[in-house]
């Protein structure tokens, strides 16, 4: 490990967060290094622009080339990158909001977001990262992930989100299988309550899931009685077209042909 | 306190809310959908506009009434969260036609722990459970002190706002705000300031209630437990 590369990295970690800027002395104390390392650590970001300083302040920030870099891990995503027609499409199909996103460790991170169309002030939560076991993205990639992939996140912790968060290994378990069988994931307040997920896992030309595709909003137009029919039928097709892109389908994608 | 105060308490909301409307948006706007503030003022607005048909209620029915109507007008976790504590606090002043700060306590605890069954949120979670909890805490304090509902429900108007304020350092840990991860920190819940509004709503109505009282002279008899 190089000293100062990781130094630097602290320091855009510390900058990154917290909405406040950061002086010269509270960097030092927050990462335990003398004022003058710390200044000539942050003179080098800013001539990359990767932090910027205040000018009334003279406090730090982070700096728009991370913009850039944020822009070009995205667009390096292919998964997101080849979704936005489909997510584009469902969203229009289900009047829903549509979320893509991949597994990176124990969450799921979205990268990829189509607001409602319905007008309505909305967020990206594009970079957002949820607990696998609490969203329906996470379940049905984590379902079709090898055998030891998902034991070893199965005895991970299992943070509860919410009262109807599913926290028991058993339970979890049971329902993976049950994800695998309807080829869909549901998620029902688990995460967010009020909110709900229906789920579709996205698979690549080895047959590996890729990440997934799905609906998020209201409970109680989502699953008003369970699961609204057309809105599952509408996530599997768009899942399956997807997929095809990504390459797979021959040889057969698990799961998909339901 | 009766019908009257907890109608009274229900108007204050309701104009607190439109007042703040803006506010609770913005606060959501940088952690949350931006939708608190909208959200919070239509409920409110509905919950209003059917309290004012129920000529003769207790107040444990109007508060259910507001419980239900919150939640079939309310999307998002706003919905079901307050929508749960008021049907909850409605439930534990049962039939009672007027009452005192010992079944008030009784009905907060209620309502935060509908909130809590629900989601799940434990105190520094950067929820409403962050504005609830001390104000149910400061205001059990006051009644052991010997204080009356109008010092109670004061103490727990103080210690909401300090919950509230609280909440800004915090990371979130419930809520769509934890998706942010250490993002979330530096900024006010949104929850926790709307349950911080109704408990300051809750102090000024039976303050208002009090001075009302003792404005056309008489003391009502016994009020309650």
């Amino acid at each position: 490990m190089i000293q100062s590369v990781g130094r630097a990295a602290r320091i855009l970690k510390a900058l990154g967060s917290e909405s406040a800027r950061l002086g010269v002395t509270e960097l030092a104390v927050r990462l335990g290094l003398a004022k003058a390392t710390v200044h000539g650590l942050l003179r080098t970001l800013e001539a990359h622009q990767l932090v910027e300083q205040d000018t009334e302040t003279g406090k730090y920030r982070l700096g728009p080339a991370l913009l850039q870099l944020g822009n070009a891990f995205l667009d390096n995503n292919e998964l997101r990158a080849r979704s936005l027609l489909w997510a584009e499409a469902l969203a229009s199909k289900a009047g829903e909001a549509v979320h893509v996103g991949v597994l990176y460790g124990p969450n799921v991170l979205l990268v990829h977001h189509v607001f409602r169309p319905d007008n309505s002030l909305q967020i990206l939560q594009v970079g957002a990262s949820i607990p696998w076991h609490a969203c329906a993205l996470g379940k049905v990639c984590v379902a079709y992930l090898d055998r030891d992939a998902r034991a070893e996140l199965l005895a991970g912790p299992l943070p509860r989100l919410t009262g109807r968060t599913l926290t028991a290994r058993a339970a979890l378990q049971a329902e993976l299988a049950a994800v695998v069988e309807a080829g869909v994931a549901v998620e029902d307040q688990e995460a967010i309550v009020g909110e709900a997920g229906i789920a579709a896992a996205l698979f690549d030309n080895r047959g590996a899931v890729a990440g997934a595709i799905g609906l998020a909003g209201p409970v109680e137009r989502l699953l008003p009685a369970g699961p609204v029919p057309e809105a599952v039928a509408a996530v599997k097709e768009a899942a399956r077209g997807l997929s095809r892109e990504l390459g797979a389908g021959r040889p057969a994608v698990p799961g998909a042909g339901a | 306190m009766d019908a009257a105060c907890a109608r009274r308490w229900l108007g204050e909301v309701a104009a607190r809310l439109a007042a703040e409307r803006d506010f609770l948006t913005q606060l959501d706007a940088a952690i949350g959908d931006a939708d608190h503030g909208v959200n919070m003022h239509r409920g409110f607005t509905a919950v209003m506009a059917r309290v004012a048909d129920l000529d003769e209620a207790t107040p444990g029915q109007l508060l259910k009434v507001a419980g239900r109507t919150f939640v079939s007008t309310v999307g998002g976790a706003a919905g079901p969260l307050y929508g749960t504590a008021f049907l909850q606090a409605g439930d534990a002043l049962g039939d009672a036609e007027r009452f005192g700060p010992r079944l008030l306590a009784e009905a907060l605890r209620a309502a935060l722990e509908g909130v809590q069954r629900i989601g799940a949120a434990a105190v520094g979670d950067k929820t409403m459970v962050d504005a609830i909890a001390p104000a149910l805490a400061a205001f059990e304090l006051e009644l052991r002190m010997g204080g009356s509902l109008e010092t109670a429900t004061c103490g727990a108007r103080e210690a909401a706002a300090e919950g509230m304020r609280a909440t800004i350092p915090l990371q979130a840990r419930k809520g769509r705000a934890s998706y942010l991860g250490p993002r979330s920190v530096g900024h006010q819940d949104p929850g926790a300031t709307s349950s911080a509004l109704m408990l300051a709503a809750l102090a000024d109505a039976v303050l208002a209630d009090r001075s009302r009282r003792f404005a056309g002279g008489a003391r009502r008899p016994g009020s309650g437990p």
